[in-house]
């Protein structure tokens, strides 16, 4: 393939042959002449380079020498398939060339662009001897979460002017994933109101079998003496029994807002950055504690995960949550009339969302607790992240603050456990804010 | 048996795999733990403008190169000899008369000026570029060496200051102006060198680029340095000798024709030139179009085994 370079040589040349030619000027020619000559030479140099390749995953790699169908050949290892957002992944390129000649190659691995290489490089400018291999490591930065795939590998060869160059893509490709980052929690304050058959380790604001105090009652036959509480009975003279509230299994629903409008704001500071992440952070906790978790994530369809427990669960719901992409926009009441069949009654229901460009989400909310659901919003406030980016002045800020502030209390008002998620707060904190503690 | 696969293949069938979401394509960088956007964390996106895509890349480099190593001076020494040499030779073998300052003001004084000051011009321009390693320079001293040599002049070398006496002898005339061609496209090949060769050691001194035998690869350059200059004196010189090849190859035939053709006037002049040109690349074309490089590469390849 011609460079640029040798282009406008030769151009050059064509138009000096012609001027020469038209001018009677030999000189022109003769010049002309010699660049045909520089370039006719280099191609003939440089067309040795056999890219003619074939590029194998590492895994499916067998035997000594690996099937070399051209005298190039990419593979690749990655350090883990799996991590969390922040994380590093080591890479190591084997290059080998299968031909009896030496050859010098320009490497480049494709690293997808949200990375950076934090040690080593991926292009690479090598002399690669007869029937040799090489290893090249180095190591990205993967700093937000989602599906990505490493590769081609493209091996350059040129002649050493860079005029003329063979290129060729080596289609070797590793997928990995990058789950959202989590937050440790220690109490989320988040409770069924309602038993399941089996109880767990979840307080359910109902008296019944369990460890946390919930009241004192008088003594009725039958009751443990266990139970009593001889302090109480020692103050007012009659048998009073300790209540504990009632531990179950509970049922957690947490819906994501992935639609278009969320990914307002920096790349790395936006909606669906935060709400991916909390959504992983609670998922963690609740199964954690043995509940059984749910995920619903909305854009362009209803994506969801159904309940299930334990860590199985939470790796389904990291890998859904890796995948979810900011597009389209379905109203938040399609996506409850959908579940609202299936949730238990008086599950926890947790929503995450900007709560921008949706006209239906009081009246969705309102559908909610019209059933005794206990849901609690928190909402990374997108204009925030604007205003932190100065996307939007002074005055505008005020003005969306206040509708938004409008649409929070009326939110509230319906009995909504909801909090108007600053980007700097920690997630425990916003919690904690949206069920009043 | 089936190698056990640690890919995440598995995850997404039947499930569109992308890599990012597009608007997570700007990002690159690393988001650190306050959220905070790092400075690099938006890639620019530069689109060649025409020129610089002619030019192979930015007129302008956005790269500070690091002082130069040691390849990078001694390139820099062989741009400045060669550039020395260069405008000697443009200044003998480009007289001002039929320059277009001769056509423009009819004066030889002027003309002549006009045309030293194009040659200086290239030259300290020329200096400038390789010292600075300002590709910008080094482009403006490439289109004064070209205009330098734009005459509409007749067929016929002259030269403008004849200090070996090659006025008088056809064939020293040629290799003259043949070396001149050489040293041009060498001038061009090393000052474009230096500004390679900087970004590179750049690179590769900023962690961008890993050179695995770094020595081996500066030496296949050099040695092509040598090699190119050589032979395209010596392929140059076939395609400029048709006047006294060509009647080589009639007397086998007719001794008489020979002799006729190596008076005419026609194969001595540009048109002689042309054809030789015309010989030569017709044989050049068909060794192409036979794919004769990929036959000795595979020549190559069975000689090695």
């Amino acid at each position: 393939m011609w460079s640029r370079k040798s282009a406008m040589l030769g151009s050059l040349a064509v138009a000096m042959y012609l001027l020469g030619l038209t001018l009677r000027n030999s000189q022109l020619v003769t010049v002309a002449v010699v660049i045909f000559v520089f370039l006719t030479w280099a191609a003939l140099v440089g067309n040795h380079a056999d890219v003619a390749s074939s590029g194998r995953r590492a895994e499916e790699w067998s035997g000594e020498e690996g099937v070399a169908l051209g005298s190039v050949v990419a593979m690749r290892k990655l350090s883990s398939a799996r991590m969390f957002e922040d994380g590093e992944l080591s890479v190591t390129l084997r290059m080998q060339n299968t031909s009896s000649l030496p050859k010098i190659l320009e490497v480049r691995d494709r690293v997808p662009e949200v990375m950076r290489i934090k040690e080593g490089a991926n292009y690479i400018l090598m002399e690669l001897g007869p029937r040799r291999e090489t290893y090249i490591e180095y190591t990205v930065e993967c700093p937000l979460r989602g599906f990505y795939s490493l590769g081609p590998v493209t091996v350059r060869i040129q002649d050493a002017f860079g005029l003329f160059h063979k290129e060729k893509e080596l289609h070797v490709y590793n997928d990995f994933l990058v789950f959202p980052k989590m937050e440790d929690l220690k109490e989320t304050f988040v409770k069924s109101r309602v038993p399941k058959i089996f109880t767990g380790a979840v307080n359910i604001r109902q008296p019944g079998p369990g460890s946390e105090f919930y009241s004192l009652r008088e003594y009725f036959e039958g009751d443990s003496f266990r139970a009593i509480n001889w302090s109480a009975y020692a103050r007012s003279g009659k048998l009073m029994v300790n209540e504990r509230e009632r531990d179950a299994v509970s049922d957690i629903v947490i819906i994501v807002d992935s639609r278009a409008v969320s990914e307002t704001g920096p790349v790395s500071r936006n909606a669906l950055v935060y709400s991916t992440r909390a959504a992983a952070s609670l998922a963690k906790y609740f199964l954690g504690r043995r509940d059984s978790v749910g995920v619903i994530v909305y854009g362009d369809e209803v994506v969801s995960v159904d309940r299930d427990t334990g860590k199985k669960q939470l790796y389904v719901i990291l890998t859904k949550l890796s995948g979810a992409v900011a597009r389209g926009n379905i109203p938040l009441q399609v996506v409850v009339n959908r579940i609202l069949p299936h949730i238990n009654k008086g599950s926890p229901i947790i929503f995450l969302s900007n709560l921008e460009d949706d006209p239906t989400i009081v009246n969705a909310l309102r559908d909610f607790r019209a059933r005794d659901f206990d849901v609690t919003v928190l909402s990374p406030s997108s204009l925030e992240f604007e205003f932190d980016a100065r996307r939007i002045d002074r005055t505008g800020y005020e003005v969306m603050k206040t509708e938004r502030d409008v649409l929070i209390g009326e939110l509230r008002g319906l009995g909504v456990n909801i909090m108007d998620w600053e980007p700097d707060m920690l997630l425990s904190t916003a919690l904690a804010g949206a069920r009043g503690f | 048996m089936a190698m056990k696969s640690g890919d995440t293949a598995h995850l997404y069938d039947g499930k569109t795999v992308r890599s990012s979401a597009p608007s997570r394509k700007k990002l690159a960088g690393n988001a650190s733990a306050t959220g905070e956007i790092p400075k690099d964390a938006i890639p620019t996106v530069e689109i060649p403008s025409f020129i610089e895509s002619l030019l192979g890349g930015p007129l302008v480099p956005k790269m500070k190169f690091l002082p130069p190593d040691k390849m990078v001076q001694n390139l820099q020494f062989a741009v400045y000899g060669v550039l020395v040499a260069l405008a000697l030779l443009t200044f003998m073998i480009s007289p001002p008369e039929g320059t277009i300052w001769y056509i423009m003001t009819g004066s030889l004084g002027v003309a002549n000026l006009f045309q030293l000051s194009i040659i200086v011009g290239a030259t300290v321009t020329g200096f400038m570029g390789t010292y600075k390693r300002d590709a910008r320079f080094s482009l403006a001293s490439n289109i004064l060496f070209i205009l330098a040599i734009l005459r509409f002049a007749s067929s016929k070398t002259s030269l403008s200051n004849d200090l070996f006496g090659f006025q008088d002898n056809p064939g020293a005339l040629a290799i003259l102006v043949v070396v001149y061609s050489v040293l041009l496209i060498m001038y061009f090949e090393l000052s474009n060198g230096v500004i390679r060769y900087s970004m590179l050691d750049t690179s590769i001194r900023t962690n961008e680029v890993y050179v695995m035998n770094p020595k081996k690869i500066v030496s296949k350059y050099h040695r092509s340095l040598v090699m190119n200059p050589i032979v395209a004196t010596l392929l140059a010189w076939f395609v400029l000798s048709a006047n006294m090849i060509l009647p080589a190859i009639v007397r086998i035939f007719s001794s008489d024709t020979a002799t006729r053709m190596e008076e005419s006037v026609e194969l001595t002049s540009v048109y002689g030139v042309a054809l030789g040109t015309l010989f030569v690349f017709i044989v050049v074309g068909g060794l192409f179009g036979l794919n004769l490089p990929t036959h000795l590469q595979r020549y190559r390849e069975s000689k090695a085994e």
